[in-house]
């Protein structure tokens, strides 16, 4: 089983930490009690209510163990500044986030970041639909 | 000089203005059109823009390339350090400070590599402690990464030094007295310059003699 921390628990966050959760140690960190609260009966793991800026709130949530991290808030600042400090502090080796401004995904992408902008990927699949 | 300011908030407005009057350039970002509408009116010699300055767009009408100084004074933590960071990769800007809203972040700054983060909240609660003198001693401000302290302590009846002259009294190495506030007055200390109770003393001191210094001036810790 691998040990996966997910940092924001909009939609695209409670979805992966359902679908995760039922094969794999999931722990879901978001700020907001209620979202947290939202997850429901299907998920199955662990739920961390703090702010992910928070050093504190990181190692409560396990980072350090971690094989996989994802960043899906809805601030594309917050998912870039925590994605490369852990990357950097605690050499994750897969850490995912989601930043929606091409600019800022190309000016701090580094190696072992995947970063993802929803725009592009569904401009993708929106093309691939029309070969 | 020019100087960028990120965020119009109390800080940044604050400085805005008082680099203004040193006759420096100054521009202000902030994300609050209406509220930069209402300042471009108010402060007509200061270049206001209106958008999100953790967007190199934003940066660049702000000419951030020709800025010397880049101040990041966001009420976002996040977004100061994002700011700091574009301003250096893209733009190359030589010195960038930013404001820390939260203690609990300033971990993230260094690891970020933002330069020359202020830790605002720390420092107004350093002040007010030193302002409702808490204790004898305190530390007024460490240097070079907290190797070099300044310290002020309150000389109490009893102590070793009291009604002794500066020639009389020996320090541990690497600390020497800079200053004896006594009342309203400062002294600035000579070899003759007696020491008496009630007297607040500056020094600075090596950290690994503070514990000495502080021993010598009140005769325990």
């Amino acid at each position: 089983m691998k040990y996966i921390v997910i940092v924001g628990c909009g939609k695209i966050g409670k979805e992966l930490a359902v679908q995760l959760s039922k094969t794999e140690n999931v722990v879901m960190v978001d700020k907001d009690l209620e979202a947290l609260n939202s997850l429901g009966d299907d998920f199955n793991g662990k739920k961390i209510w703090g702010d992910a800026l928070d050093m504190n709130t990181l190692n409560a949530a396990g980072i350090k163990e971690a094989n996989s991290v994802f960043l899906i808030t809805g601030n594309d600042n917050l998912n870039l500044v925590v994605g490369k400090v852990v990357k950097r502090k605690y050499e994750i080796k897969e850490v995912s986030l989601l930043v929606n401004d091409d600019v800022k995904r190309q000016t701090f992408q580094e190696e072992g970041l995947t970063i993802v902008n929803r725009t592009n990927l569904m401009v993708g699949v929106l093309k691939r639909s029309i070969t | 000089m020019y100087i960028v300011i990120a965020g119009a908030g109390r800080v940044g407005l604050v400085l805005a203005k008082k680099l203004k009057e040193d006759k420096h350039q100054v521009c202000l970002i902030d994300k609050n059109s209406k509220l930069c509408d209402t300042l471009a009116k108010e402060l007509k010699k200061i270049l206001i823009i209106s958008g999100d300055a953790t967007y190199p767009d934003i940066l660049k009408e702000a000419k951030i390339g020709k800025a010397d100084v880049l101040v990041s004074a966001t009420s976002c933590d996040e977004d100061n350090i994002i700011i700091c960071n574009l301003a250096k990769d893209l733009f190359g800007i030589r010195r960038a400070v930013a404001i820390v809203n939260d203690p609990k972040h300033l971990p993230l700054y260094k690891y970020m590599e933002v330069d020359n983060p202020v830790d605002s909240t720390s420092i107004i609660a350093r002040i007010v402690e030193e302002e409702a003198s808490f204790t004898d001693v305190m530390t007024l401000l460490s240097i070079k990464k907290g190797r070099l302290s300044i310290v002020r302590v309150d000389i109490p009846q009893d102590s070793p030094v009291v009604n002794k002259s500066l020639q009389e009294i020996s320090l541990p190495p690497n600390s020497v007295l800079v200053s004896i506030l006594r009342g309203v007055d400062i002294i600035v200390p000579s070899g003759t310059t007696r020491i008496f109770p009630g007297d607040e003393v500056i020094a600075a001191t090596l950290i690994d003699v503070e514990k000495d210094l502080i021993k010598a001036l009140i005769g325990k810790i």
